[in-house]
């Protein structure tokens, strides 16, 4: 094979992986749900203030994964995933926690922390910290590494309520623990968010399935 | 060309001894700009050790790439035929063997005994009060919490110039506990607690870093942490929520 031929099939070669790369991320991407954004809606009665309502179930039928659950239906999940607040803003929290739960393997999240007053309330009753032996889930933010921002909130969610039952589009669940804290944003910026609960499953720690997977467990606030 | 004449070995060492002087240049001169800011003993060594390190490399390597450019410079066959064989090939040569074997020997214990000694130095602890602080791994968040106080935090303050002891765990996969900026790095361990000690000496802050691969958001497993003055952490400690 001459040096032109060779120079040809090695470029040729390059390109072609290339493209097969390109193809093979498009395709994984193409396959990834995207799940609408969760806005804060402005408080008419505050001014910087916006108030943000989600929840927390025990598998994926009623939220951001539509009445069939998605490919997971039985894992656990958010209703939403990519959440949206305005900059330098009060935002009120409310998270309705339809889940059972157990003992956080880390009592560091039992407290409420970073939230105004460092306090929460569950079911109107104002908390600093809960009961480690009865969580549900977390709800903890942090800022992304290398965004220069500090923000961190995370609130316990107490598990079972212990209050009758609802039902919500295919799912039928306890009536949830309604869980409230308010927190204030800083500078625009991405910000991460994950249960600190080990409801995952499957792996050593119970972090795996919809622990380790994007839209169950996890997600971003965008502030704007 | 066939390659069977002789060449003076002098232009090989002039490549050498010119190679030896660069490496031992960039040696000195690149660690103080590859490096993170040393706030520690610890990293105060690591940059040393990185240093005497590179230093006594650099002749080995500088041996290395002018043998080779000599060889390629005067040994390539480059006709179309099969070449022909060296008439003068170099078999044996007790000269060099035996160089070349001292001075592995000499190079290597000299890195061995220093390495023993700045292990020694980095695992040693010699004050009577050093500051204890439990480290805690879990997926994916640091936690810290100050023995003898009720405090816990998401992050890590530590004063100036006193012993800092750290007791490291994991609360459920293998974490890696890395200060860049103090020169301390070590696995976080399920059921185990593992000890190290540094002497924060410099004020600011620093980055804290999973160095395992622990999952989805591993890449986020980071945290921030600040030294401050004897006095800054004593009002810090006492501003924080105590534990019940």
């Amino acid at each position: 094979m001459n040096r032109s031929k060779s120079v040809a099939t090695a470029l040729a070669s390059v390109v072609l992986g290339g493209a097969a790369l390109a193809l093979a991320g498009f395709a994984l991407a193409s396959n990834t749900p995207h799940q609408k954004t969760l806005q804060c809606v402005t408080d008419a009665t505050q001014a910087n203030t916006c108030n943000l309502t989600f929840s927390t179930f025990p598998d994926s039928l009623a939220g951001q994964h539509g009445a069939t659950g998605g490919p997971h239906p039985d894992w656990v999940s958010y209703s939403n995933q990519a959440m949206e607040v305005p900059a330098n803003t009060t935002v009120n929290v409310t998270i309705k926690q339809y889940d059972s739960g157990g003992a956080l393997n880390n009592y560091f999240f039992d407290q409420v922390m970073g939230t105004i007053g460092g306090t929460a309330t569950v079911n109107g009753v104002t908390v600093t910290h809960v009961d480690p032996t009865n969580i549900g889930h977390t709800f903890t933010l942090r800022g992304i590494p290398g965004s220069g921002s500090s923000l961190f909130v995370s609130v316990p969610l107490p598990a079972d309520s212990k209050g009758g039952t609802v039902k919500i589009g295919a799912g039928v669940y306890t009536a949830p623990n309604i869980i409230k804290f308010s927190f204030k944003t800083g500078s625009k910026g991405v910000y991460e968010w994950n249960c600190e609960f080990p409801c995952g499953g499957s792996r050593q720690g119970q972090f795996g399935e919809a622990m380790s997977t994007y839209g169950y467990m996890s997600g971003t606030l965008t502030v704007k | 060309m066939a390659t069977n004449k002789k060449y003076s070995l002098a232009g090989f060492y002039w490549l050498w001894f010119t190679l030896t002087v660069v490496g031992v240049i960039i040696s000195i001169w690149a660690p103080g700009y590859l490096m993170p800011m040393s706030m520690s003993s610890n990293m105060h060594l690591t940059i040393l050790t990185m240093v005497v390190f590179s230093v006594a490399a650099a002749p080995v390597a500088a041996g290395v790439y002018a043998a080779t450019a000599y060889l390629l410079r005067h040994n390539v066959y480059r006709g179309d035929s099969v070449p022909p064989a060296a008439k003068d090939q170099t078999r044996e040569n007790a000269r060099l063997t035996i160089g070349w074997i001292l001075a592995s020997t000499v190079l290597t214990v000299f890195l061995l005994i220093w390495g023993l000694g700045a292990l020694s130095v980095d695992n040693g602890g010699n004050e009577a009060n050093p500051l204890v602080v439990n480290v805690t791994g879990q997926q994916w968040l640091w936690s810290f919490s100050y023995a003898g106080t009720h405090v816990q935090s998401n992050t890590l303050v530590l004063p100036e110039n006193r012993e800092v002891v750290f007791h490291i765990t994991s609360k459920d996969v293998t974490h890696g506990f890395w200060i860049a900026q103090m020169g301390i790095q070590v696995d976080a361990n399920v059921g185990t607690v593992t000890e190290l000690h540094t002497t924060p000496n410099k004020l600011g802050t620093f980055d804290i870093r999973c160095t395992q691969f622990c999952g989805l958001n591993h890449a986020f497993m980071v945290t921030q942490g600040q030294v401050m003055t004897t006095q800054g952490f004593d009002n810090w400690l006492a501003a924080q929520p105590q534990r019940a």
